[in-house]
């Protein structure tokens, strides 16, 4: 060969990748094992940006991993694990074979090798930072598992560990107050917290049995929970020892029995510790008594939450007194092309403060665990439930006069029920227990939970009017979406972001409608008072039918309209409404000589409604359209490159428009039916 | 021993010295026999004494026949005189002391003789051997008995049995020896044959006598006695020894008789009943040790619970960031939920009954959203969410499975990309709206013309009809059916505004029009002097023939008959085939045709004045399509289907040769300045043609969607220009050519004019501009011209 020829193949792209098959014959291992290695090691598979030098021309659909990752999984401690495991499994297997059951638990019970993944958890996340940007899933998944019942794959040992490291966790975030924002989602309900400046979300599901058949692989979700408990206990640890505290914190196994939940933990100080060493210098630091240890904790609890009652309204007055000096001042944008400058959010003392000077009581029929959960980490240290929902309550006593708000999902009952129930409340002795919905104590706020979400998510307090029981409720909206522009933001108003002239073509539209509406409402009189008579017997749910049958009229109406728009509207649209228009310009210019002829003042044109519309729809169209045509004429000029370019941006913008369009109309058309409604 | 024969004669030559000079009894009586055989061959020879090698050469060949004949009678009488021969020169041999001695040199026989007498001289310094002569008359040499001392080395060798090796003995059949001895002497073939029995006969059978020959070394075998009663042993398939028995009695050397007293009477010993002291001592020791509590009773191992609780620890006690060269990419974040994932979202967010029903029907890979937004007006009617293990699942696979790839997120204002244009409103006049729509027409209108004092317009469609309008009113104010088959194809009128007069091109015939019916009486007159001027000229001035034939001419000119004549068709010129376009000179006098079906007739120049009609092209390459005159030099530009050629009317040459790279001109336009051209093609583009710069397009256009028909510059002062397109509209231009030559011209789109519909596929069929103000007609497929201003 040529000296400086080089071979191909041998540089490059061709030897950085290496296909998933050359990587498990170089490891050695099997192919579920090397499933294990990646997920425990972080290893994904690569595209290679040029993949026809990597696959040497071939176009089958292969999996590349980059070489050097493989290289250096040969070094890794785990596979020498893995190795030593085949090998157990082996004798074992052997002794099953042999009948000697005895031999196969001792070989079982000692020889199998324990796999530790401290080193690997240092190594994918070298800051702790890294570890926290990453624990996303780490949450949702253990949160998942945490729920799970046991099976064959998921044994009892790891939910219980995920269950314990998720409400250690749960403890770290009430602690430092750091949850944000909580949304009740159909899927469950998610939570994001900011932990050292990383923002962390993650999804917990309701507390339902999850349907779990299917095609779903529980080797590798356990695989992946093995790294996750592993991950978020020594997340756990760094966060607890960051904040003083010990770690693991004092699990109160038979609190836990009885539904403790978050209360079977005990969080313990360092400092605690600390003087447990100063004074006992023996080798039992910890033999201090578990039970005193409990009731000096609460008092010291206590006394905490008496000194930050005491504190937080005068915080909360000079907050109000001189509101510019301690927080950051809130920049509102006045033009809207300016660019926004993002501003931290809540800080942890606001959160801290939100709750905290109420007592709040759950109602048997809410979810305890996240209401808890979200209740004491902004602030509220007393939080009570029926004793049926678990231990731990602050009260269990509904009718405690300390209760400021109680957390009903229930629906009203009718007076009726109310008088014959009295008896039942009297019958308990000497304090009059009053109980939701037979009556209401003074003085109590009844909200449904929903306001609990929406307090924090906008971080002030709500008017609880409008999420008292039975009323309905507004809509609950997902705090993270930002409405960008031209994007649909149902908390605007449609004035404020519909484009000119949409208005008033859709009313124009609904007035074509109305005319085959009426003839409709004539021919459908039957079914319509059908529908009316179901919506009086079930207000909450029959509205939605009826509604949604309007929707499918006024679709098919519409349809209609369009179809004949388009008969009407075709080429000559644009002259007529030029001339049309030119012509109305001629009479009012006549109607204004002849009224200076006469010596009258002339009269305002009042206009109908619909010509009004009409005008302001053909100037909205005009201009429209004349934009449209600039845009065009620009678009010829384009290089080629450029206008692909062009197209695939419009294309997204045109999507979003036309979504940002349907979620208007359909708006629009909710507001007609409410008003008419009305 | 070569296959060659010729060859072994010439080695064979030398041969009967050497072996002649053997002095041994066996090589002697082998001389013997050899030299008998010659005898009985060849009398004379026996007494020839001085034998050449030629004549030895001889003797040999003879020998071997000789042998041959031995063997045919052998029962002859002659044997008995042989072996009185033989003896007799056996005992010649043996005493042999020839008188006539000579020399002969070792190396060359044949020398020898002729040298002989020079080798005599030397004799006396080789004392090692002496030359005698053998029976035959041979050379013989006689060595000098060895003396065995010591170094002499010559009893050790012990007299070899063979010596030709692993040979096949039968290479030696045709020779009288068998190998050679240490001195080169060859070792003869034992004796056999007729001259053998011979000998045998009066020798006794030796004992052992097989009458076999050793293959090794050729001798008789011979077996001894015991071999051979062996053998005769074998043969007969009996025992090899004598004596042996085949079936000797057995020996019991293990018998199955107990023993009735025990090998050993000696007593159990004592130590067997007596405790081992050795044995107390460790058992004491052991005791002692447990006593002590150095020895633990066994506890059996707790049932401890599998507490291999992970040690928790700080595992970024000394955290390095990672290295920013690193190849890692983090997993990407799921994206936070919508409003629609809310268990009470806006109720504009859910979907109605057919979004449902589309969602349900889907396939769930195809789904845009994995769920479907629901309304649950509280918190206790929320159901579990069915697949959230399973998007969990999703998750993890994901994580580990999906290759990664950072990509750039697209993020340009698409605003940034357009480019910056001029105003339209510095661009302006331009027309932007549909004036007017001139209706009335049936079938297509393919043609239309502004009238060059920009009153009317004219119009030619499929009807056959040429119909002029009125552009301030839109009336039609004139009409003639020119035919009633042919379309018309093509309408223009003279480029003079004293004079109103329009060219209409129906078939093949082109007809000159004067509307008089519209027209003030002096342009009237005027229009029709120009066009009576030239009858007769044709008849005055007949074609000149070279050779006498009346040639057809290309075109005639003739009246077209009183009914057309009476509205104002004054003049019909038909020529060879259908006309498609038409075009005026700028003064007017001469137009050109164009019949693209017509081969080289196609292009044809047309005078008024003279009435005449000239082909300039005798051959045309390509299709003609259209053709035009340069609007101030006397240049002529024919569009053929993909090229464009300019040709010097008054040098009667090719100028220049445009290619725009089109795969089909449909039309072309001369900028009024000259420099400028405007190519319509019907693969969709518009290409502007800098004549100065290049033979390529200067800039190549692609807004249509469908063939571009027709392309026209503003003829009026104004730097606009326009294409008619198949897709139903039109576009206006800013085309500025400046007069200097440094910069280009500058091309800037202005407007789409759509109006026009699309009738089988063809839209707008022809444009004209306005001869001043920038208005322009268009003619559509849908049977309207639309006027736009």
């Amino acid at each position: 060969m040529a000296v400086g020829l080089k071979k191909k193949g041998t540089t490059g792209a061709a030897r950085n990748y290496i296909t998933r098959t050359r990587a498990v014959k170089k490891l050695q291992i099997s192919l579920p094992d090397f499933r294990r290695l990646c997920i425990f090691k972080g290893i994904y598979p690569r595209e290679p940006r040029k993949k026809k030098k990597v696959t040497k021309g071939s176009t089958a659909a292969t999996t590349f991993y980059y070489t050097k990752d493989i290289q250096y999984l040969l070094h890794e401690p785990l596979l020498g694990k893995f190795r030593e495991h085949k090998a157990v499994a082996k004798k074992i297997a052997r002794a099953l074979g042999r009948g000697e059951a005895g031999d196969a638990a001792r070989l079982e019970k000692h020889l199998i090798p324990k796999i530790k993944l401290d080193h690997i958890i240092k190594e994918r996340y070298p800051t702790f930072v890294d570890a926290l940007r990453d624990l996303d899933d780490a949450l949702s998944m253990l949160f998942l598992f945490a729920t799970l019942p046991s099976s064959e794959y998921v044994p009892a040992k790891t939910i219980s560990i995920c269950q314990k490291l998720c409400h250690e966790f749960e403890h770290y975030v009430i602690t430092t107050h750091s949850l944000r924002k909580s949304f009740l989602s159909i899927k469950g309900i998610y939570y994001q917290a900011t932990i050292q400046g990383q923002d962390i979300m993650w999804l917990v599901p309701y507390r339902f049995v999850q349907r779990s058949g299917g095609d779903i692989d529980f080797r590798i979700m356990g695989t992946f929970v093995e790294f996750y408990t592993t991950l978020l206990g020594f997340v756990n640890y760094r966060l607890y020892t960051t904040i003083g505290l010990v770690y693991p914190p004092k699990f109160n196994a038979k609190m836990d029995e009885q539904g403790g939940e978050l209360s079977a933990f005990q969080l313990e100080g360092r400092s605690v510790i600390a003087n447990g060493d100063a004074t006992h210098n023996d080798d039992a630091p910890r033999a201090v008594n578990p039970d005193a240890q409990v009731i000096a904790d609460k008092i010291a609890a206590q006394a905490d939450t008496e000194e930050e009652e005491e504190t937080i309204p005068a915080a909360v007055q000079s907050a109000n007194e001189e509101e510019g000096t301690e927080g950051i001042d809130k920049f509102e944008v006045t033009a809207p092309d300016a660019d926004v400058l993002p501003q931290p959010e809540a800080s942890s003392a606001e959160v801290a403060s939100l709750f905290a000077p109420f007592t709040f009581y759950l109602s048997r029929e809410t979810p305890r665990t996240p209401l808890e959960f979200i209740l004491k980490a902004f602030g509220s240290k007393r939080v009570g439930w029926d004793g049926t929902l678990g231990d731990g309550a602050f009260v269990t006593s509904e009718s405690d006069p300390s209760i400021t708000h109680q957390i009903v999902d229930r629906p009203t009952l009718s007076n009726g029920a109310d008088a014959s129930d009295a008896p039942a409340s009297t019958n308990d002795g000497a304090a009059p227990k009053v109980q939701w919905p037979r009556s209401t104590m003074p003085g109590r706020t009844y909200v449904q939970p929903q306001w609990v979400w929406d307090c924090i998510n906008q971080g002030k307090l709500l008017r609880p009017d409008l999420y008292a029981p039975g009323a309905e409720l507004p809509p609950h909206l997902s705090p993270w979406v930002k409405a960008k522009k031209g994007e649909y933001d149902p908390t605007l108003s449609l004035q404020e972001q519909e484009a000119d002239g949409e208005a008033a073509a859709f009313e124009d539209e609904e007035d074509m409608e109305d005319v085959s509406e009426v003839e409709a409402a004539k021919e459908d009189n039957g079914v319509d008072a059908l529908l009316d008579r179901e919506s009086s017997v079930e207000a909450g749910e029959g509205m939605d039918v009826d509604d949604s049958d309007d929707d499918e009229e006024n679709e098919s109406d519409e349809a209609e309209a369009a179809a004949a728009g388009e008969d009407w509207d075709g080429i000559d649209s644009d002259a007529e409404s030029d001339i049309s228009e030119g012509e109305a310009a001629r009479l009012q210019h006549q109607r204004e000589l002849e009224a200076e002829a006469t010596g009258k003042p002339l009269e305002p044109e009042v206009g109908t409604t619909k010509s009004k519309n009409a005008a302001i729809r053909k100037k909205a169209e005009k201009k429209r359209r004349e934009e449209e045509e600039e845009r065009a004429r620009q678009k010829m000029m384009l290089s080629n490159k450029k206008r692909k370019l062009l197209k695939r941006i419009e294309y997204g913008e045109n999507k979003r428009d036309t979504e940002a369009e349907a979620l208007r109309h359909k708006k629009r058309k909710l507001e007609k039916v409410k008003k008419a409604g009305n | 021993m070569g296959p060659n024969p010729r060859k072994r004669k010439v080695v064979t030559r030398a041969a009967p010295e050497a072996s002649d000079s053997g002095d041994e009894l066996a090589d002697g009586l082998l001389d013997g026999i050899l030299s008998h055989s010659e005898d009985d061959s060849d009398q004379s020879q026996v007494e020839d004494d001085d034998s050449d090698a030629s004549s030895v050469i001889e003797g040999l060949s003879d020998g071997d026949e000789e042998d041959e004949e031995d063997e045919e009678d052998e029962s002859g009488f002659e044997s008995e005189d042989g072996e009185q021969d033989i003896r007799e020169q056996m005992r010649k041999l043996k005493t042999t002391d020839d008188p006539s001695k000579r020399t002969i040199s070792l190396d060359n026989g044949a020398d020898a003789t002729a040298d002989g007498e020079l080798d005599e001289q030397d004799d006396s310094a080789k004392p090692n051997y002496t030359v005698t002569t053998d029976a035959n008359g041979n050379p013989r040499y006689i060595y000098k008995e060895i003396d065995p001392v010591y170094d002499s080395d010559d009893s050790d060798a012990a007299d070899v049995a063979n010596t030709i090796g692993n040979i096949d003995l039968s290479y030696y059949d045709e020779y009288p020896h068998i190998g050679y001895d240490i001195n080169g002497k060859r070792i003869m073939r034992p004796a056999k044959g007729d001259a053998l029995d011979a000998l045998l006969d009066s020798i006794d059978i030796p004992k052992g006598w097989t009458g076999l020959t050793d293959p090794a070394t050729g001798k008789p075998l011979n077996l001894s006695a015991e071999e051979l009663d062996v053998l005769k042993r074998v043969t007969r398939n009996e025992h090899l020894e004598d004596g042996y028995d085949p079936y000797p009695e057995m020996v019991h050397y293990f018998s199955g008789v107990k023993e009735i007293m025990p090998l050993s009477a000696a007593p159990e010993p004592k130590r067997r009943f007596v405790p081992s002291k050795h044995e107390a001592k460790r058992v004491m020791k052991i005791v002692k040790a447990i006593r002590e509590g150095r020895i633990q009773p066994y506890k059996p191992p707790e049932e401890r619970e599998e507490q291999d609780e992970q040690v928790h620890y700080d595992v970024w006690a000394d955290e390095k960031p990672r290295s920013d060269n690193s190849m890692h990419l983090a997993a990407p974040k799921l994206p936070p939920p919508g409003y629609d994932a809310s268990y009470h979202p806006p109720p504009e967010y859910l979907p109605d009954k057919d979004e449902e029903k589309a969602w349900l029907e889907a396939d769930e890979e195809d789904r845009e959203k994995e769920y479907l937004p629901r309304n649950h007006d509280a918190l206790r009617k929320v159901p579990g969410y069915e697949r959230f293990v399973k998007e969990r699942f999703e998750r993890s696979l994901d994580l580990y499975l999906a290759p990664r790839v950072r990509r750039n997120k697209l993020n340009i204002d698409p605003e940034s990309l357009l480019p910056k244009l001029p105003n339209p409103e510095d661009l302006k006049p331009f027309p932007t709206t549909c004036a007017a729509i001139f209706r009335g027409q049936e079938g297509r209108v393919r043609s239309v013309s502004f009238d060059p004092r920009g009153i009317f317009v004219a119009s030619g469609g499929d009807d056959g009809y040429v119909r002029i309008w009125e552009i301030l009113t839109g009336r039609q104010v004139w009409n003639v059916k020119l035919s009633d088959e042919e379309a018309v194809d093509s309408v223009k009128w003279r480029p003079d505004a004293e004079t109103s007069i329009l060219a209409a091109a129906a078939g093949e015939d082109v007809y000159m029009i004067v509307p008089f019916t519209i027209l003030s009486p002096d342009v009237e007159q005027a229009s029709r002097d120009i066009l009576d001027a030239g009858w007769g000229y044709a008849a005055s001035k007949p074609s000149t023939t070279t050779n006498g034939e009346t040639k057809e001419p290309p075109g005639k000119w003739s009246r077209p008959g009183s009914r057309l004549e009476s509205k104002g068709v004054l003049v019909q010129t038909t020529v060879r085939s259908n006309v498609k376009t038409i075009h005026w000179h700028r003064k007017g006098d001469y137009f050109a045709t164009v019949s693209p079906r017509g081969q080289s007739t196609a292009v044809a120049i047309h005078t008024l004045s003279k009435h005449l009609t000239q082909l300039p092209f005798r051959r045309l390459k390509g299709i003609a399509q259209t053709a035009q005159f340069h609007p101030s030099k006397a240049i002529f530009f024919v569009a053929t289907k993909n090229s464009i050629r300019s040709y010097d009317l008054a040098k009667q040459e090719l100028v220049k040769i445009l290619q725009p790279g089109a795969k089909w001109i449909s039309s072309i336009d001369v900028h009024p300045g000259g420099d400028n051209i405007i190519v319509g093609t019907y693969d969709k583009r518009l290409l502007w043609h800098d004549l100065d710069l290049s033979t390529k397009p200067y800039k190549t256009l692609r807004f249509h969607t469908a063939a571009i028909r027709a392309v026209r510059f503003h003829q009026g002062g104004l730097p606009l220009f326009a294409d008619a397109s198949d897709d139903g509209s039109m576009q206006i231009f800013h085309g500025k050519v400046v007069g200097d030559m440094m910069e280009n011209a500058t091309i800037v789109p202005l407007k789409v004019l759509k109006g026009h519909k699309v009738k089988s596929r063809l839209g707008v069929m022809d444009v004209d501009w306005h001869p001043r103000e920038p208005w322009c007609v268009s003619a559509g497929a849908d049977g309207t011209c639309r006027m736009w201003n």
